[in-house]
């Protein structure tokens, strides 16, 4: 049977646009016979539609025989795509024009300087680090990874000990595990520093918690610690009230209560009189007047032990503030997931 | 946990104190409270009414017409309530009464017929939730038509109190124990609890204890004639509104003795333990047991059952089993009061998942000798609600405890030592006031005359929670009140304090960086996010990272090992998305940076061990201060006791060095190549754009170095780096998928030690972002900048002489690095024997055939004279030599 007229046509299109399609050196002019080729007025797609004036028998035929002409030419394109961005990334890789020894002055000439933006926990850290320095406090910085011994058995907290259920710890698959409480620096410092010392200690804590607007797996604590030869309730009220007020920017009232933390004894929540009714009673208070800052307390003997310290010797007291928290009352910050979040538009804001 | 001001009062005389006022006194000296809830009140309008008539409603299936007697009248109305019968007693409230729960009784029609008041259930009259049916006052003495307030027990406040402030304190877990606080902190006598019972002779079942050291007691006793029916309305309510179902009088009995005792009991009808016999044991692997809320599990030999002479009947402590609970027709039954092992309990709850109102109880280490207690309190309360019912047995004890009770905690010390903790004065708190505060908390105390003090702890607070000297100053101090103790400051010597290096070095860079550089800081999670890591096609080859065992998430599986991946997460989220309300624009740019740590697994290496030590100990003073304390310390091993010995021994075996966990400076600088709908094509940065987001990272890596106070780092291009394997091991890794194989340098100490890397970033994976922008990646290992000579400046007197400043202007090779130029002209100019101060580039300009324009400044100065205009000429015509043997080849 003789061929068809358009069986030729096919035929021409087909090496036609192949050979454009290899002909291409760059992108641009692939994306061009892409168009010219496939686009809504492209040639094949023109071919592909005068299906129409071909005769009823030859339908099949003709149908079958654009639609591979178009997947080859789709096909072809797709390949020579490829091709030229894989020539694209090697002929940048090869490009030996870039002059790394340009001094970073000259390169930005021209460009006005960015405003640069402190981080809201940084900012907040800083403050507090630097009223304890002015104090006397030496500030330190430990490992966020951490044995279990320092993270629960150097402070009271076996691993029979119900708390360690209420820390819910991440474990490292060397057995070891990301700090679940700045304590864990207690044992490093009461084993670095020649008593009498105070010290205050910041950084990233980490629990094995589901997050929403309140809750955080990683977040940033302070740890304060004081060890003297008598340390008393009293003293803890005054260190407390005195630096509260000096990181709090006013003069604040605390009162303790029970509370229990292995690692001190007596163990104590601390609240702050209300900043917002001073005390009267208000509905960010619950009403109650007080506010709940943070868990202190006079340093358990058993953790001045595992630091290698005498408790008929050395007593101290101990604090945890939750750096975050702070962040978050002074910025009027609502989910605590921004902080660490990296976004750079709520970052530009500080 | 809810607390009964009403139940308290039983034991101690509350007359005169407002329950409400004293909860913050109560918050203070015991436990959180965290809710406060009046219960029962205004409902004096509410009356005692007898159903004596029942008839169906003319217009309704579901309602009923009931008439009530209420002494001196009856009345007719409608109630829907099913369990509506003839000779019913319920609570009748009339028209015109506002019920607490907000119900307003009218005299209205309901399907029309009339209904002059209405009979209430426990939710109607705000007692509880529950309006399954009428509040039922079966066994109410007083005569119809009594005041519902002056015939059943109404008026109470309910304290919730936190469960959390009181895990160490398993004596608070009863309302006993509550009563006790609350009577030491009146002043006034706490009566005793009432544990007579007429007891029968025998034992109840044979019992084997035999596994003693999760049980040290376990009591039993067996009650007869026993008919099931509900409780008493008081009992009923009170369980309610304690947040515990009522049940029937049998079941009700074990769990109001629980709630009254903190003892959980358990109830099993007798004729269900087979063999007559209970063996309390350790399960056997994949052991099941169908517990009563129909749930079958399998048991592993660490978890406790109770076991009849065929099989488990109750998973110890937690909950019992279906084949044995009470049943309606239960007539005779045996009765469990035990204590069990607290470790074994909680570990069995937590592992399925079944944290019971018992195992919350058991897991705080109960008094063994509270089931004596718990029991005859029970026998007592069937007794009491089941008329007829007999104790057919003696009280069985089983267990270790019996023949060794443990050992009587006894603390000395001295009144003295107590008051030195607190901070207050004999004056303040005398002698006289401990001893008293100990014995009203039930401590037995001995003291002398000179202070000094044997206490022993009762039981009930000896398990875990009292056993120092310092447990007695908190039992002190809170009843004595915290606010009152005056404050003193703390007396120590003024010394300046030290501070981390790593602090006051993360000060300085940071200022410099987000002050001079304009960067932006950023604080990020140490998790890899894994989902952006594949998408960007992330890796580090095969450097090891350290793995999570139990992730939170599935993408934060490890922990990151370099601070890049990140912060090119963070920019490229704003480079996609744009800084606000207006779309991406072209041109725009990101700077960021981060100080923070990282993590790397790699095993110790010998010569590492320095930098490891400075990498872990940045907390830690110079070694001078450090020397101080030899010979102030015991040693620390031999002060701890014997359990915090065992336990350490265990960590100490591992043997688990701690990973590297480097400090270091993360850098990521960006520009948006295209802006708008344009954006998201793909481009190929144009050279300018490349040069300056590299300037900006290589800018910041500078300026941080100077603000550390170090000399600056020398930029040494890829081709130079030494190969990978002579880098310091905790140093930034060099090969990365994102390092760019030409445009990158390394950051080379004096002493060829690379501490850092500044990169564009590799096109494949640029190509990647989802907007078109040119990256640059810096990082620096901070721990390796921190161990430099600090850079002192040197102090020279200015120049005498005003300089001469030539600026000169060459074509140079596209591929010729400036630097190179500028060393040739230096070069070439010292070899002539002219002065050159410095030579700089200044700017260049791109030519049509792809060379490059420069123009340096050459800056030309003699320290003893002027420079004459002969000198200068020449070092123009030495400079422009040795610019022109770097001209394009080909070129004019």
């Amino acid at each position: 049977m003789d061929s068809a007229p358009w069986q030729a046509d096919i035929e021409a299109a087909r090496q036609h646009w192949l050979a454009a399609t290899a002909g291409c050196a760059q992108l641009t002019a692939l994306r061009s016979v892409q168009v010219e080729c496939l686009g809504k007025n492209g040639a094949v797609t023109a071919l592909v539609r005068r299906i129409a004036e071909v005769p009823p028998a030859d339908k099949r035929a003709y149908g079958q025989a654009t639609a591979a002409l178009k997947a080859a030419c789709e096909a072809a394109v797709a390949a020579r795509h490829a091709e030229l961005e894989a020539a694209e990334v090697q002929a940048e890789l090869d490009d030996d024009t870039f002059d790394c020894t340009i001094p970073p002055q000259a390169a930005l000439s021209g460009r006005p300087r960015p405003t640069g933006h402190l981080h809201p926990l940084c900012r907040v850290q800083h403050e507090v680090e630097a009223v304890f320095s002015s104090m006397g406090f030496a500030v330190l910085d430990y490992p966020e990874v951490e044995s279990e011994f320092n993270n629960f058995e150097a402070l009271n907290i076996p691993s029979w000990h119900p708390a360690r259920e209420m820390q819910d710890t991440f474990w490292l698959d060397n057995g070891l595990l990301l700090r679940t409480h700045t304590s864990s620096g207690q044992v490093r410092a009461l084993h670095t520093f020649k008593p009498p010392f105070r010290a205050v200690f910041a950084g990233k804590v980490f629990r094995y918690e589901s997050t929403d607007a309140s809750h955080e797996h990683t977040f940033h604590q302070l740890e304060g610690l004081l060890v003297d030869r008598v340390v008393s309730v009293g003293h803890l009220l005054d260190s407390m009230r005195t630096l509260l007020s000096a990181i709090l920017r006013r003069q604040v009232e605390v009162r303790l209560r029970p509370g229990y933390f292995p690692f001190v004894e007596p163990g104590f929540e601390l609240d702050i009189q209300c900043q917002l009714c001073g005390g009267a009673g208000c509905s960010a208070c619950k009403h109650s007047g007080w506010l709940e800052l943070l868990p202190c307390g006079l340093v358990h003997p058993q953790v001045l032990r595992a630091g290698g310290l005498d408790p008929a010797q050395w007593q101290g007291w101990a604090f945890g503030l939750g750096l975050s928290r702070l962040a978050m009352m002074r910025y009027a910050i609502g989910d605590v997931r921004l902080l660490l979040g990296g976004d750079l538009r709520f970052l530009s804001q500080f | 946990m809810w607390v009964s001001w009403r139940w308290l009062s039983r034991w101690v005389d509350t007359e005169g104190v407002d329950p409400v006022g004293f909860a913050q006194r109560f918050t203070c000296t015991v436990a959180e409270i965290d809710r406060l809830k009046r219960w029962g009140f205004e409902l004096d309008a509410v009356v005692v009414g007898d159903v004596v008539g029942v008839a169906p409603h003319p217009n309704a299936d579901k309602l009923r017409l009931a008439t009530v007697d209420l002494g001196d009248r009856q009345t007719t109305v409608v109630c829907g309530a099913p369990d509506l019968r003839l000779g019913m007693r319920v609570p009748f409230v009339p028209v015109g009464v506002t019920l607490p729960s907000g119900i307003v009784v009218k005299d209205g029609e309901v399907r029309g017929v009339r209904s002059p008041g209405m009979l209430a259930s426990e939710a109607d009259l705000g007692l509880s939730d529950n309006h399954d049916g009428l509040l039922s006052l079966e066994g109410v003495v007083a005569p119809a038509g009594t005041p519902l307030p002056r015939a059943i027990e109404l008026g109470d406040v309910l304290y919730e109190v936190d469960n959390k402030s009181i895990t160490h304190r398993p004596d608070l877990w009863g309302q006993y124990g509550m009563a006790r606080e609350v009577a030491a902190m009146l002043g006034r006598p706490l009566l005793p609890l009432d544990v007579t019972v007429p007891l029968g002779q025998g034992a109840p079942v044979q019992v084997e204890v035999a596994a003693p050291d999760a049980c040290p007691r376990y009591v039993c006793a067996r009650i007869a004639q026993a008919k099931v029916a509900p409780a008493p309305v008081d009992a009923r309510l009170l369980l309610r509104r304690l947040g515990v179902r009522p049940i029937n009088n049998l079941v009700d009995a074990t769990n109001l003795v629980m709630l009254e005792t903190g003892n959980p009991l358990h109830a099993f009808d007798a004729r269900q333990v087979r063999g007559n016999r209970i063996v309390v044991r350790r399960a056997a692997a994949g052991e099941t047991l169908t517990t009563l809320d129909g749930q079958a599990r399998t048991l592993t030999p660490r978890d406790l059952v109770i076991a009849d002479a065929e099989g488990a009947v109750a998973l110890a402590g937690v909950m019992g089993g279906q084949n044995s609970e009470i049943q309606p027709d239960t007539h005779e039954m045996v009765l469990e009061a035990a204590a069990f092992d607290a470790a074994t309990i909680r570990k069995t709850a937590m592992r399925l998942g079944m944290r019971t109102e018992s195992s919350a109880r058991f897991e705080k280490a109960l008094d063994p000798e509270l089931p004596l207690v718990a029991a005859r309190r029970f026998l007592q309360t069937v007794l009491a609600w089941s008329p007829g019912a007999v104790v057919t047995s003696d009280l069985l004890d089983a267990g270790p405890c019996r023949e060794n009770p443990p050992t009587r905690v006894l603390i000395r010390t001295t009144t003295a030592y107590l008051r030195t903790r607190l901070g207050v004065t004999a004056d303040e708190l005398p002698d006289a006031w401990i001893v008293a505060c100990l014995q009203r908390l039930a401590f037995a105390v001995e003291h002398t005359d000179d202070g000094a003090l044997t206490i022993g702890v009762p039981g009930f607070r000896a398990t875990k929670d009292v056993r120092i000297a310092e447990d007695i100053v908190e039992e002190l101090g809170r009843h004595y009140g915290y606010g009152r103790i005056a404050s003193a400051a703390p007396l120590i010597a003024a010394r300046p304090p030290f501070t981390s290096p790593s602090r006051v070095a993360e000060r300085a860079v940071r200022a410099a960086l987000v002050l001079q550089e304009g960067m932006t800081e950023q604080v990020l999670y140490g998790f890899d996010h894994e989902g952006h890591r594949a998408r960007l096609a992330l890796h580090e080859h095969d450097a090891p990272r350290l793995g999570v065992r139990n992730e939170i998430a599935k993408d934060l599986v490890r922990l990151r090992r370099n601070l890049a991946p990140n912060l090119l997460a963070a920019a490229e989220q704003v480079l996609t998305t744009g800084e606000g309300k207006e779309p991406p624009r072209e041109g725009l740019t990101v700077q960021t940076f981060e100080w923070g740590r990282v993590f790397v697994p790699s095993p110790p290496r010998a010569d590492a061990n320095d930098r490891e030590r400075a990498a872990l100990d940045l907390g830690a003073p110079p070694l001078a201060l450090d020397l101080d304390r030899v010979g102030e310390r015991q040693g620390w091993f031999t002060l701890m006791d014997a359990d915090m010995r065992d336990a350490v021994q265990g960590t100490l075996d591992a043997d688990r060095p701690l990973p590297w966990q480097p400090l270091r400076l993360g850098v990521v600088c960006g520009e948006r190549l295209g802006g708008g709908a344009e954006g998201s094509k793909r481009v190929v940065p144009e050279r300018a754009a490349s040069q300056r987001v590299f300037g900006q990272a290589l800018s910041a890596v500078h300026a941080a170095v100077r603000a550390l106070g170090k000399p600056p780092l020398q930029v040494v291009p890829h081709a130079d780096v030494p190969a990978a394997g002579s880098m310091p091991i905790a140093a930034p890794d060099w090969t990365t998928s994102w390092r760019h194989p030409r445009r990158c340098v390394a950051l080379v100490t004096t002493a060829g030690q690379v501490v850092g890397l500044v990169t564009l970033l590799h096109p494949d994976v640029r190509n990647r972002m989802q907007a078109p922008a040119e990256l640059a990646v810096a990082e620096l290992d901070i721990d390796a900048v921190l161990a430099l000579a600090d850079a002192v400046p040197m102090g020279h007197a200015p120049p005498r002489q005003v300089g001469s400043a030539l600026d000169i202007t060459g074509r140079i090779a596209a591929s010729t690095r400036q630097a190179d130029v500028v060393a040739a002209m230096t070069r070439a100019i010292a070899a002539a024997g002219l002065p050159l101060e410095q030579a700089g580039y200044l700017y260049e300009a791109a030519q049509a055939d792809g060379s490059r324009s420069v123009t340096w400044r050459l800056l030309c100065r003699a320290a003893d004279r002027a420079l004459v205009a002969d000198e200068l000429a020449r070092i123009l015509q030495v400079a422009q030599a040795t610019v022109a043997t770097f001209a394009p080849v080909g070129s004019p």
